[in-house]
């Protein structure tokens, strides 16, 4: 963040400032014990999850996260989980930066209403409309199906990236394309091979904040898929609480795995994340 | 090529491209949300044979709705929704204002406390609900460290008492999203001049008054911005519900809200024989969608013209 050097910042002596330092403690406490004992009760076994509760354990055993991928075949959710999450981005990214192209940069007489059309998309609770959905999607032979989520996600997710891209391509000088017109180049070299590339901030918030919804989802999985082979990594952690309920380490194990691409990604892009989620709120 | 360039052709071919364009994301769009909502919004003035129209049924479907057996879980759930966005506006905006200020007075090293505040966000609610619902549990970690501590004595089963549940629930909720308004609030109070805080400063104003007085006047987008997203993420809520208490909103429909309620008339969780009543399920999803757009235009309208300008 480029913050200035602000003169009303007198700095109170350390004692004053015990109180905020420890409330800003507290808090930071009560966000990772809670991860550190998910991180730590991975490699216990339940007996040693009972007996020793914060400790470390006493080997580092992998044989929980062995079960969880294989008994309980996660491996094959997390699979799917990630079929459909690449899926939904690409498609997301593609059709909505086609979209934005020509709303953003044409005059068309109709930009506002069209994007007015997709914007009013970003608050609607789609969740109400579950019921005409799965007779949609029955009709179209699209329950039990990762393409079924593909499309529904995606079509939840154009209406944000549609914005997030004619925001950015707006302010982009009207040069690049007549000058690309100039030599000859079609329209879509010039969205893909101009314009696109000028918008990569655009590209990494829509890719982020899409994968981060898709991945998490729980509800149109729950809805949409009853096969066991075709279940995506929350619904089958939705099943595993219940069905494992005894064997700890399995369920602790199974969140850490499906937790696991969530929290590389955050790590290597928590500065992009805190931007653009303190830019627009852009979450769910 | 040379006639490509004249004014009027140019128009036509955008006309052209750009239908061609805009149709993929439209299709789909249009096909998957506005079409499907639509037919919901349209369905819930029908009887319904199973997934079947049956015919035109005026508002039959809605005084269904409001009386007995389904008005107590109406209003139960509508009640619980309520409760909890206010528990959200107290425990995660009003906690997350007071660590935004404290992060923003220690701007240096605010980005690491704010990633690690917002880091439980990017988690699905239901690997949320579902580590909690471990560490709640009889004997877990939680009820062991607070016998440890001497503040609890035997067996901890918040999550099975219908006083405590919701409560539990709603924490938890915010536990999930506290981040987002320290990240909000903390990326409005950077767009403050530092001019005003130096003149409040001034005139003898210290740390609280400062925030109260002269920060938050001008935070009012940045909390529009945040009450509008927890209201809309509150009545949709479900996953947490669903992973830790189950599809009812045990224990005795205590923490049923109005999306659980909707999925059990939807999809046949409902009453002891678990059919379906795709009448009743479209009408409470009307409803829901009347108090969401409504609630939403009406706060954005209430925050839009408390904003100062300067």
């Amino acid at each position: 963040m480029s913050a200035p050097a602000i003169p009303y910042r007198t700095f109170p002596p350390r004692l004053a400032r015990l109180p905020g330092w420890t409330v800003l403690a507290v808090w930071t406490a009560a966000v990772l014990l809670p991860l550190y004992i998910l991180v730590v009760s991975c490699f216990k076994t339940t007996a040693e999850i009972y007996d020793n509760r914060l400790g470390l354990p006493q080997s580092w055993a992998f044989d929980n996260f062995v079960r969880a991928w294989t008994r309980a075949d996660l491996g094959h959710n997390f699979i799917n989980s990630l079929i459909v999450t690449a899926g939904a981005v690409i498609l997301t990214i593609v059709v909505s930066a086609m979209a934005a192209y020509p709303l953003s940069r044409y005059k068309l007489g109709w930009n506002a209403i069209m994007l007015g059309l997709f914007l009013s998309g970003i608050m609607l609770p789609i969740r109400l409309a579950s019921v005409e959905l799965f007779t949609l999607m029955r009709n179209l032979g699209l329950l039990d199906s990762l393409t079924g989520l593909i499309l529904v996600y995606s079509a939840i997710r154009i209406p944000f990236a549609v914005f997030i891209f004619a925001n950015f391509m707006r302010v982009l000088p009207s040069e690049l394309d007549e000058a690309a017109r100039m030599d000859g180049a079609g329209e879509v070299r010039i969205l893909f091979q101009i314009i696109l590339p000028m918008v990569k901030p655009a590209v990494s918030i829509v890719a982020i904040f899409t994968a981060i919804a898709v991945w998490n989802d729980f509800f149109f999985p729950l809805i949409f898929i009853f096969d066991d082979r075709y279940k995506t990594v929350p619904l089958a952690i939705s099943v595993f609480v219940g069905q494992f309920r005894t064997d700890w380490g399995l369920v602790f194990a199974s969140l850490a795995i499906s937790m696991a691409p969530i929290l590389i990604m955050y790590c290597l892009l928590a500065r992009q994340i805190r931007e653009g989620v303190g830019a627009g709120g852009g979450m769910k | 090529m040379t006639n490509f360039h004249r004014p009027s052709s140019l128009k036509r071919t955008q006309q052209r491209m750009a239908v061609l364009f805009i149709l993929p994301a439209l299709a789909v769009y249009t096909l998957f949300v506005l079409y499907p909502l639509a037919m919901s919004l349209w369905g819930s003035f029908f009887i319904w044979k199973g997934l079947r129209m049956v015919e035109f049924a005026g508002l039959s479907n809605f005084s269904r709705l409001f009386v007995f057996p389904s008005g107590a879980r109406l209003y139960g759930a509508l009640w619980h929704n309520t409760a909890w966005f206010f528990g959200i506006m107290l425990f995660q905006n009003g906690i997350g204002l007071l660590f935004a200020w404290l992060l923003f007075l220690r701007d240096r090293r605010a980005a690491f406390f704010q990633s690690v505040f917002f880091f439980p966000a990017v988690l699905s609610p239901v690997i949320v609900g579902a580590l909690w619902r471990l560490l709640l549990a009889p004997g877990g970690v939680v009820e062991w460290a607070l016998n440890g501590l001497g503040l609890h004595q035997g067996s901890l089963t918040v999550l099975g008492n219908s006083h405590t549940a919701l409560g539990v629930l709603i924490a938890v909720d915010a536990w999930n999203w506290m981040g987002l308004p320290v990240l909000i609030y903390t990326a409005g109070l950077r767009q403050i001049s530092g001019q005003i805080f130096e003149a409040a400063k001034l005139d003898g104003a210290g740390n609280a008054r400062m925030l109260f007085s002269v920060a938050l006047p001008l935070l009012m987008p940045a909390l529009g911005t945040l009450t509008t997203l927890s209201f809309i993420n509150t009545f949709n809520q479900f996953d947490i519900v669903y992973v830790m208490q189950g599809v009812q909103g045990n224990p005795s429909y205590s923490t049923d809200t109005l999306v659980t309620y909707f999925y059990r008339l939807a999809f046949g969780a409902e009453g002891a024989v678990g059919i379906t009543d795709i009448g009743l399920a479209l009408a409470l999803g009307t409803v829901l969608f009347l108090i969401l757009s409504i609630g939403t235009l009406l706060m954005l309208r209430f925050f839009d013209r408390r904003t100062v300008q300067l």
